[in-house]
């Protein structure tokens, strides 16, 4: 359970690492369903590409993470989101309704999940 | 081989005085040795090695924190420092400031570090390297050292220093507490320094003490005692805890303008760039 408590502090405030969040809501989580355009491993925030289907359109939506250093230090890797891959990611948007947000927690289609997929 | 062979240019008379200069030398560093803080060479410092990990979310007073659990940066949450009147104010300008979206934080842009007494309320994993003479607290954010002088040296004079973002920091051992003393910080005074997103803020003449010391094998606590005139209208104190990360555990570089996704326009506002680079914003001012 403590350690358990450690991963949820890690991934909150790995989220701050060098910007404030205020244009995302925390109030709110949306779930995208799609594939992975690109995964960006880099500092200060990792990034995913996500392409999600909007009607007959397909929507590019970019999702950010905490920093690659902590988030490797909690089971992620340069090969977590590879391109193509299927996925459930859920984020707090952006407050403004754009195609951003920031991560959750994700769900593949194995089933297994990355980050704190059990939030609501 | 003698001394004037090496070309140390020392005669007869000049032999003298070396012996006479080196005989207050040895009587000069025994008498140091003796002396608060240069003792570290005599007693066995304490083992702070491995990487640590603040426990807690990045809100510096989290005993305070309005609400409860309140998350630095989301907008309404504060804390309750004992502000003098004119720094409560300041206080509640940044928090408006936030509501507003236009409260940037001073790292955002990759360029300075978080500074004093910030660097002990950052995410990440801390590094300490201890020393008879310096401790250097490293964070992987940002990334950031602390130099901490534990020689016995004192603050320099203060017409000899000025404001830096990590101040003027000073050691000494109390068994195996090290009593960081900071002075000389560059504060709020042109926005440069925060605390935390909350936009909690000191002065320029803030002092602060932090007794900093491995609690057991896996937890270090800093107990941070801060005093500013100008800012505050007394002492206020602040814990922090760190855990130990797993053995092992390493520690990367944090290139910040790597991939830096969240400018700050001119108006203050961090921005969030599209995979194009271009903001995603709908108000970009």
């Amino acid at each position: 359970m403590r350690y358990a408590l450690l991963v949820v502090f890690c991934a909150v405030a790995s989220l701050s690492a060098h910007h404030s969040a205020t244009m995302f809501d925390s109030t709110k989580v949306k779930e995208l369903s799609g594939t992975v355009k690109e995964f960006q491993w880099k500092n200060p925030h990792v990034w995913i590409q996500l392409n999600v289907q909007n009607g007959g359109k397909v929507e590019e939506w970019s999702i950010e993470g905490g920093s690659p250093n902590t988030l490797s230090r909690n089971g992620w890797r340069p090969s977590t989101f590879s391109p193509g891959t299927a996925v459930s990611i859920k984020v707090n948007p952006m407050k403004d309704g754009q195609p951003g947000g920031q991560f959750i927690g994700a769900k593949f289609a194995d089933g297994k999940t990355i980050g704190n997929w059990d939030r609501d | 081989m003698t001394q004037q062979n090496r070309g140390w240019g020392l005669g007869a008379r000049g032999s003298k005085r070396f012996s006479a200069f080196a005989v207050a030398l040895l009587l000069s560093v025994s008498a140091d040795a003796q002396q608060p803080g240069r003792s570290a060479e005599a007693v066995a410092l304490p083992d702070w090695s491995g990487a640590w990990q603040m426990i807690g979310p990045t809100v510096f007073d989290t005993a305070t924190v309005e609400p409860k659990n309140g998350r630095a940066g989301d907008p309404g949450v504060r804390e309750r420092p004992p502000y003098t009147a004119e720094y409560e104010a300041i206080y509640l300008k940044n928090i408006d400031a936030i509501k507003k979206g236009v409260f940037p934080d001073p790292i955002s842009t990759c360029g300075v570090p978080h500074g004093m007494p910030r660097a002990f309320n950052v995410p990440d994993a801390y590094e300490f390297a201890v020393t008879p003479q310096q401790v250097w607290m490293i964070t992987e954010n940002g990334p950031g050292i602390i130099r901490i002088y534990t020689d016995g040296r004192q603050h320099p004079r203060s017409e000899d220093r000025w404001g830096t973002y990590t101040g003027d920091n000073i050691g000494r051992w109390e068994g195996d507490t090290l009593v960081i003393d900071t002075v000389s910080m560059k504060g709020w005074t042109e926005k440069d320094e925060i605390l935390d997103r909350t936009g909690l803020v000191l002065s320029a003449d803030a002092h602060v003490v932090t007794r900093l010391r491995r609690v057991d094998a896996s937890t270090m606590e800093a107990q941070i005692t801060v005093d500013d005139p100008k800012a505050l209208t007394k002492s206020w104190a602040v814990t922090k805890r760190y855990r130990k990360l797993p053995a092992g555990t390493r520690v990367y570089d944090y290139a910040c303008g790597e991939n830096n996704r969240n400018p700050v326009s001119e108006t203050g506002r961090t921005l969030t760039l599209g995979s194009d680079g271009k903001p995603l914003d709908k108000v970009t001012k």
